[in-house]
């Protein structure tokens, strides 16, 4: 069933509405975590491994619990037995026996204020034996490798899929081409780093304050890391500064916090400094990539194999999940039949990767915009033209499963490629000087929530119209600064005939908010959007049914304009939604108008074989890229960039911009700026001085363009915006240094001293492979 | 932070008073950027800073065609940027204060900090020392003036001693016919802090360089004087490949550090490109 | 722990105080005023969320001692709107252009936009791009923070 059978009012559905949240972003009027004090709060403070890999013999922590001010110390023997982790059950909330990579939490002070818990924290003494340590992932999967958690080989997770006849149509391939890409930890940089205010309520309860993306799975990890039942904690989502996949259910901050609250019984504030933050936050997974394709003569792709190996870092968040996405994602993007890939997820001595924007998809995508570039040429054709070729079309169904209700990928390809110039630019090799230029471009899909294991894909709106006339929304669903709220109270007043400051979200409250995933896979607009006109038009029909029996009058005959509900062509003759919430409420057998709503995605959990339609809608986004290579210094500079997202119905444009803009920043900065370097496991530029986020001027004027392929299973035609442009920069820039210096770059991120290196292997041997 | 004592001299006589006072520990303060940043990490643990704030005059900079420039050590980079005698006569000397750090550093951080921090990843030493400044330092037993060059004894090691405070920065007048540049050189654009600075100035003698001085500094454990390059360039002709070969030996010159950010090679490299496109820029040479 | 006296002006409003010699700025003006629409985003001097005007220059509060800015007049994000919520035209133009989306860096922004504009009402793209240089933002890709202080500065300097 869909909610698309109502034409959207121009007033609102479509329109560039500011954030709901906007004025208390501007006039730091917004609280966030670290903006809240409770009565009786103390200040915790986190001791970290310096070893990537030890046994802890011994700590002593007698000196740290005379420090005046301090109220408490823990460390790995105080805490629960049992292991917690969203997928895999393989960390304990301090560490115990056992350190595995530099930077995990050894111990912890609460005390009066945080100076004085960092003053006792220098005092505790952990004698350690240091182990022998492993970091690259495909050593840690070779026998007689230091093993980091008992019984594993050091592998976490493992995946094989086979469709088709792979071989069969290598051998018809007109072009093969294979490869091997590495790309980095990227941290999510979101700018507000991860805190929690934990408190017990006095009668057994816990309360969190913390901005997650995921209230309820926020609460369910809890659960395990503190072995309480889920209605022994309440989790509230506070005003978000980011999140980027950083804060979705991984951190470990938030565990912490709850076990000191606990421990301490008084509520305690546990907010990460930035250095602390890139060491506890789980950064994207790194992975190397061997891909190899075969096409026919006519741009066909006849064939994609790949084998990947990620690494996970010493504890499983949901690079599982991650993983999983790699090796599948991006096949659904084109007609492919024959496909196989092995992907394997390794532990190692260093910090805990997962969820990013993009779940994984980029770590594919740049493979594979890059081998298709190169086919291209092998073949002699246009790799747009390769691209569209291959492009899946709306109403076909994927390799692996995926049922297109809409596509929009061709249009986003063929408006990234002449936005960009692409026909006076590609293969002209134009230089100035030292400086040479070249065009590329990049593609992707992504889904709009995503069917997972537990069989629900849901979502839950309670629209609650006060006795004004006034609407609180209710929902689990976590804005996270991309705007969801606004969204939803956009639906919800346009579906009521109210203006937009009529509504208010009310912050996600585990214990008031129906029940809610939250805002992970690009889901929220598509399916809590849903939710949110169906209880919108519940709310509505009990308003109509007061003023029907009020006027005595049919509902049908009824319309709602400007938050007045009257006769159809009688403007004069009905009554305020004000007035006729309060007759819903003060009559005999009364009540508020609380009207719930629920919309679960007609998708499907895969089967064994990871096969299935595991999405409400699919999103589609290309983008093209122009750059400058200096080839005297080998710096790259971005001249253009114009991303084109196939979002569905763009709700609201300003915030599909917005979207667009961020996720493009973050694949040029992947492909560009970014990398956490690690030296002997250490990391060694978790700060932003040294790990580059880009700037306002490291960044051209950022373009983005929308394509509206309406999607029958979205809210008014709306799929998911928020993530599928992250995926395309980094292919579209590896081929457009390609095409301006015809060196081909594999590792990301392409620094410069990698580029210049190149350019003088090419100038002595007169190859074009780097 | 760990705790300190604040000390709050009203004259530099008072500040250098204090310092020996309070000895190995203690340290000086100016705009903060920097030791704060250090002391937040406790990375350096202080138990007194001498707060320079309250002295008066620390901040002036004056100019005068015949003396020269002199800089306050407590002038922030925003108002050498601004200041128009610099801009008029000392036009790059502007210009690089104008791109060090960010802007809100710009408006703290001062020279004097600046200079006394010893930080190799930085700007206005290698500008200044093919300026040929000179610093004046004051301590218990009187002041002195160092040629910046000798300021510089190791990584983060200058030649202050104990209980001394550079008090002033002096550049030489300009000859008429000066030329200058210097190129912050940034690995990509995203990043905060220059992989490699150069700064060159001469007089251009009617298409002849004369008094060559080429500095180079955030690659090098302590920012250098290209000498062999200088004397190559001295007298010579300005073409593209005098000024080519100019950077090929000024690179030759340098022990570039190496880590994450770059590699010895690399920097290498980078120094005799940037030495030629600074000196390009200087003379007004159009060439990459 | 030896305290010192400061007499400051926030926001038109006089304290007199006693703090720390450790207390940071952005501490002080969050934890002891209560202003908490200014951040602490890093350590490094870098993400510019704790950006104020201390005497009409844009400064990061956090690595700046309170006693720094005795005497001086300090305006936060929360002084930034007239005294009836009236917003200032960068902050009616951040929230129609899209200059925030998780607002964690917006005052930090708006507040070296305001200096800035002080000084150069009329800017180029460039010059606001390079203005923002100390100043971090992780959602936007900066296309509406940019366009935000373009509007902004149209608007003051057309009325």
């Amino acid at each position: 069933m869909t909610e698309n059978g109502k034409t959207p009012s121009p007033s609102l559905i479509g329109a560039s509405v500011p954030q709901v949240t906007a004025r208390a972003k501007v006039t730091g009027a917004a609280q966030y975590v670290a903006d809240m004090k409770m009565a009786g709060m103390l200040h915790a403070k986190i001791l970290r491994s310096p070893y990537p890999h030890a046994r802890i013999v011994g700590i002593d922590t007698s000196r740290a619990r005379v420090v005046k001010g301090v109220r408490l110390v823990v460390t790995g023997e105080d805490v629960p037995e049992r292991r917690w982790g969203v997928i895999k059950k393989d960390q304990h909330i301090l560490a115990r026996d056992k350190v595995r990579f530099v930077g995990q939490e050894v111990a912890a002070v609460v005390a009066i204020d945080e100076n004085t818990a960092i003053d006792a924290l220098e005092l505790i003494h952990v004698e350690y034996e240091q182990l022998p340590a492993v970091f690259d992932p495909a050593s840690a999967l070779e026998p007689g490798a230091p093993e980091i958690h008992d019984g594993t080989g050091n592998l976490a997770w493992e995946v094989r899929i086979d469709r088709g006849d792979v071989e069969a149509g290598f051998k018809r391939a007109a072009a093969v081409y294979e490869a091997t890409y590495d790309m980095p930890y990227q941290y999510p940089g979101y700018m507000e780093p991860m805190g929690t205010i934990a408190a017990p309520d006095g009668s057994g309860r816990l309360t969190i304050w913390a901005p997650v993306q995921s209230i309820f799975s926020a609460r369910a990890r809890l659960c395990d890391a503190l072995d309480l039942s889920p209605s022994k904690i309440r989790v509230i989502q506070t005003v978000t500064g980011g999140g980027f996949g950083g804060k979705v259910t991984e951190d470990s901050n938030t565990v912490i916090a709850g076990f000191l609250a606990l421990k301490a019984r008084r509520p305690v504030r546990l907010i990460n400094n930035r250095l602390e933050d890139f060491l506890s936050a789980h950064s994207s997974v790194p992975a190397r990539v061997w891909l190899k394709m075969g096409l026919a003569k006519d741009g066909e792709i006849l064939a994609k194999e790949s084998s990947i190996i990620a690494d996970n870092g010493a504890y499983t968040g949901l690079a599982t999940s991650v993983t999983y996405v790699t090796a599948m994602r991006t096949d659904s993007m084109h007609r492919l039949q024959n496909v196989r890939t092995h992907a394997r997820l390794a532990y190692t001595n260093k910090i805990p990767s997962g969820a990013f924007r993009g779940m994984g998809l980029q770590q594919m995508a740049f493979p594979l915009n890059s081998h298709i570039a190169m086919l291209a040429e092998m073949i002699g054709m246009d790799p747009v033209d390769v691209h569209l070729r291959n492009a899946i079309r709306t109403g076909e169904t994927s390799v692996h499963g995926w049922h297109m209700g809409s596509v929009g990928l061709s249009e986003c390809l063929i408006r990234a490629r002449d936005g960009i110039g692409w026909k006076d630019k590609y293969q002209r090799r134009q230089s100035q000087g030292a400086r040479r230029r070249g065009v590329g471009i990049g593609a992707a899909i992504h889904v709009s929530g995503n069917r997972a294991r537990d069989d629900w894909e849901g979502a839950s709106v309670i629209v609650r119209v006060n006795e004004d006339g006034r609407i609180v929304l209710i929902t689990g669903e976590s804005d996270i600064g991309q705007g969801s709220q606004t969204v939803l109270s956009q639906i919800c007043a346009h579906e009521l005939g109210i203006p937009i400051d009529h509504v208010t979200v009310a912050a996600p409250d585990t214990d008031s908010a129906p029940f809610s995933i939250g805002s992970i896979s690009s889901r929220v607009t598509t399916v809590a959007g849903n939710a949110a006109i169906r209880a919108s038009r519940l709310a509505r029909e009990k308003l109509l049914a007061v003023v029907s029996q009020k006027l005595e009058v049919a509902s049908a005959d009824l319309v709602i304009e400007d938050g007045f509900i009257h006769v159809v062509g009688a403007r004069d003759h009905g009554m305020s939604i004000a007035d006729a919430a309060r007759h819903h409420i003060f009559r005999s057998g009364g009540e508020g108008i609380y009207a719930h709503a629920t919309f679960d995605a007609p998708s499907v959990v895969p089967d064994k074989n990871f096969y299935g339609n595991v999405s409400t809608a699919y999103s589609f986004a290309a983008t093209a890229v122009e750059v400058e290579v200096d080839t005297q210094t080998g710096q790259v500079r971005i001249v253009d960039s114009l991303a084109v997202d196939d979002c569905g119905k763009a709700l609201n444009p300003l915030a599909v911009h917005g979207q667009t803009n961020g996720a493009t920043a973050q694949g040029i900065a992947w492909a560009l700026y970014e990398k956490l370097e690690f030296q002997d496991g250490q990391l060694i530029n978790g700060n932003f001085a040294d790990y580059t986020l880009p700037t306002a001027d490291s960044l051209p004027h950022l373009r983005s363009g929308i394509v509206e392929s309406n999607d029958p299973n979205g809210p008014y035609g709306a799929k998911g915006a928020s993530e599928t442009a992250v995926a395309p920069p980094a292919g579209a820039i590896a081929n457009a240094i390609y095409d301006a210096i015809g060196i081909r770059f594999n590792t990301l991120p392409i620094k410069p001293e990698d580029v210049l290196k190149a350019l003088q292997n090419q100038g002595a041997s007169g190859k074009s492979n780097a | 932070m760990r705790d300190f004592a604040f000390l709050e001299p009203t004259s530099v006589d008072d500040a250098c008073r204090m310092l020996a006072t309070e000895g190995d520990e203690a340290r000086l303060y100016a705009g903060g950027t920097a030791l704060l940043l250090a002391m937040r990490q406790r990375l350096s643990i202080p138990s007194a800073v001498v707060y320079l704030g309250n002295v008066p005059g620390l901040d002036l900079i004056e100019f005068d065609e015949t003396r020269g420039l002199r800089i306050g050590a407590l002038a922030r980079h925003a108002d050498i940027a601004a200041h128009p005698a610099i801009r008029a006569r000392y036009p790059f000397l502007a210009k690089m204060a104008e791109q060090v750090a960010n802007p809100q550093i710009r408006n703290m951080g001062t020279l004097g900090g600046n200079l006394c921090y010893g930080d190799p990843s930085t700007d206005p030493p290698t500008c200044l020392l093919s300026l040929n400044a000179t610093v004046t330092l004051r301590g218990p037993d009187g002041e002195r003036v160092l040629k910046l060059e000798d300021f510089y004894v190791d990584y983060f090691v200058t030649a202050l001693e104990q209980a001394e405070i550079l008090i002033q920065v002096h550049v030489p007048p300009p000859a008429p016919d000066l030329v200058g540049a210097y190129i912050r050189f940034l690995k990509t654009p995203a990043e905060h802090r220059p992989l490699l600075g150069v700064g060159v100035t001469a007089r251009y003698d009617q298409g002849f360089c004369r008094d060559v001085s080429i500095a180079i500094g955030a690659s090098v454990r302590i920012p250098m004087r290209a000498r062999t390059a200088e004397k190559f360039l001295e007298g010579n002709r300005v073409t593209a490949e005098t000024l080519a070969e100019c950077g090929a030996i000024a690179a030759a010159e340098i022990n570039p550090l190496s880590d994450f950010a770059g590699s010895a090679d690399y920097r290498q490299q980078i120094a005799q490109v940037i030495v030629r496109r600074a000196a390009a820029r200087a003379f007004g040479i159009d060439m990459d | 722990m030896e305290k010192h006296s400061i007499d400051v002006i926030v926001n038109g409003d006089d304290y007199t105080l006693e703090v720390p010699a450790r207390r940071l700025l952005a501490d002080f003006l969050r934890d002891d005023l209560g202003l908490t629409g200014t951040k602490r985003g890093c350590e490094t001097g870098i993400c510019g969320a704790c950006t104020v005007s201390v005497d009409g220059k844009a400064v990061k509060s956090c690595i700046m001692l309170a006693i720094q800015a005795r005497d001086k007049q300090v305006l936060t994000i929360e002084g930034l709107s007239d005294r009836d919520g009236k917003l200032h035209p960068l902050q009616q133009s951040f929230i129609e252009r899209g200059g925030l989306q998780c607002g964690f860096c917006t005052p930090g922004f708006i507040m070296t936009a305001y200096v800035f504009l002080a000084q150069v009402p009329s800017p180029r793209e460039e010059d606001i791009r390079a203005a923002l240089t100390g100043n971090l933002c992780r959602c936007t890709g900066y296309v509406g923070i940019v366009e935000s202080i373009l509007a902004a500065a149209e608007k003051m300097s057309g009325s």
